[in-house]
């Protein structure tokens, strides 16, 4: 008998259920279904699961849209700002004579402006700051720099000096005096001119120096005008010699005080600011781009911290998932083997 | 007036239509595997319970009816094997051979009948699925869980060793 005889005599003889059995089957698949799907059946659906992975990462990225679109300044202010801390330091004890200090970078003219401090009013202040700015190319240099000219001239100042430079990496280093009533202002319009890399304010009270002047004037003016009645009563003409020598001493320093003076209240009615200008890659700082750049950073950078929070994940439960594996397999394989075992033996 | 999809090419609509086009391949599959038409219609019973209790899981996008319910006749006959090893071992070898009928297919020639008898369940088991019931061999391969390649290495051998037991005897 061949292979193909025994086929066909296999296929001819197909066994067939029996009347009473196909009764009994029928009856019982006719009845409704006893068991509905449990959760953890539909949980293990594959289908299902391959469906919750693009799910969740759609939803990631979504998320890190959407809050790099609604919260992209502080991703601004995050890539600009460098890292050192803004530092107020005042004096202890003496809170309105002594000097105080505002150093450090700012990342935008509005915290410029919250941080500049203004002069005391009434009182005679030397108002010195300074700032660092970086703007994008030699073409915002030569912009920045004459909008800095003409803010010291709207605020009714003048510039002390200019210097400019540009090349591969322009430079410009401007010294401006503006009245110190007008100081924090000038600080917060120039503040704006770029992107602030450095900042400081110095504020040093005067006040006290000119009321010692005043005192020594006013003294001096009592003691010339002694000596001019003394000289008046002089009976000898050696005693009105030495009178008269004394009071020209005393004038000179008159004059000396007087001139001390004038420049003390001059120093007090201007501030002087030092603005220096560099284009960015001189700086090394890069100016904040656009809203879109910005929501964009964000996102990435929302979507770079999921990414490392999901290798975490994915590290710690690496070992779990493997043993879990190696179990599984291990099971699957111990079972064919079992039911190669009792098939080949029945 | 509407015209009916035959059955092979869609989905049973409901467990008693797949029973009703499936049961003689299910007895029949199950009558090669145990050699006793008894136990082969308790199985198939058996199955067409558990078919209903799992009837909403059965998804026809991953495989058919025919597929889906002789794995579970083959989950069910193989407990059922578990179960009569362990009976085995208890009670005497004799008593088993009692058990087993010498004629478990109708119309079977005696030579063939007895070729069959020799042979292993796991050979008699490849022969009904792709011989008997005539199911390709991505079927069978999904039925007995293993590879396609491995259900032709098993079918050539077992047909190999019928057809010298056949011409044996």
């Amino acid at each position: 008998m061949t292979v193909n005889q025994i086929v066909d005599e296999l296929r001819a003889t197909r066994p067939a259920a029996g009347e009473a059995l196909r009764l009994q089957v029928l009856t019982h698949a006719s009845a409704p279904a006893v068991t509905e799907p449990s959760w953890r059946d539909r949980l293990r659906s594959r289908r299902r699961l391959l469906l919750a992975l693009p799910a969740a990462a759609g939803l990631a990225v979504v998320s890190a849209v959407a809050i790099g679109v609604t919260r992209p300044e502080q991703a601004a202010r995050e890539a600009t700002a460098p890292p050192a801390s803004v530092e107020l330091q005042r004096s202890a004890g003496t809170p309105r004579s002594a000097g105080m200090t505002l150093v450090g970078p700012s990342a935008d003219s509005s915290r410029a402006q919250e941080k500049a401090p203004a002069p005391f009013a009434g009182r005679a202040q030397r108002y010195s700051g300074s700032l660092t700015l970086a703007v994008e190319d030699t073409d915002a240099l030569s912009e920045a720099t004459q909008r800095a000219l003409s803010i010291a001239r709207d605020l009714g100042g003048y510039v002390v000096s200019v210097q400019y430079a540009t090349g591969d990496q322009g430079a410009a280093s401007l010294t401006l005096r503006v009245p110190s009533t007008r100081a924090a202002e000038a600080v917060t319009r120039l503040s704006g001119l770029g992107t602030i890399v450095a900042q400081n304010v110095q504020i040093d009270d005067l006040q006290e120096s000119l009321d010692t002047l005043d005192g020594q004037l006013e003294r001096l003016r009592a003691q010339i005008a002694a000596l001019t009645a003394a000289i008046d009563r002089a009976e000898t003409s050696a005693e009105r010699a030495r009178l008269l020598e004394r009071r020209a001493q005393a004038q000179a320093q008159l004059r000396d005080l007087r001139a001390n003076r004038a420049a003390t209240a001059e120093a007090a009615r201007n501030a002087t600011i030092q603005l220096d200008l560099r284009t960015e890659a001189s700086s090394g700082v890069a100016a904040p781009g656009s809203r879109l750049d910005r929501a964009l950073d964000k996102a990435l950078a929302i979507l770079a911290w999921e990414a490392v929070v999901v290798l975490a994940l994915a590290v710690a439960l690496a070992p779990i998932a493997l043993v879990a594996l190696a179990v599984w397999g291990a099971r699957r394989a111990h079972r064919r083997r079992e039911e190669d075992r009792l098939l080949a033996a029945s | 007036m509407t015209l009916e999809q035959p059955l092979a090419t869609r989905p049973p609509a409901s467990l008693a239509e797949a029973a009703e086009a499936h049961l003689d391949d299910v007895y029949g599959y199950l009558l090669y595997l145990t050699r006793d038409r008894e136990t082969a219609e308790d199985l198939a019973n058996s199955t067409f319970e558990k078919a209903l209790r799992l009837w909403s899981r059965f998804d026809a996008r991953r495989g058919s009816a025919r597929t889906w319910l002789l794995g579970i006749a083959r989950t069910t006959a193989l407990d059922w094997f578990r179960s009569e090893s362990r009976r085995r071992r208890r009670e005497e070898a004799a008593a088993l051979a009692e058990r087993v009928e010498e004629t478990f297919v109708e119309g079977l020639s005696p030579e063939l009948e007895t070729a069959l008898a020799s042979l292993s369940a796991g050979e008699r088991e490849v022969l009904a699925l792709r011989i008997v019931l005539e199911l390709d061999g991505d079927a069978t391969a999904r039925v007995l869980g293993i590879s396609p390649t491995a259900v032709s290495t098993r079918l050539s051998r077992a047909l190999k060793r019928l057809e010298e037991r056949v011409n044996e005897g």
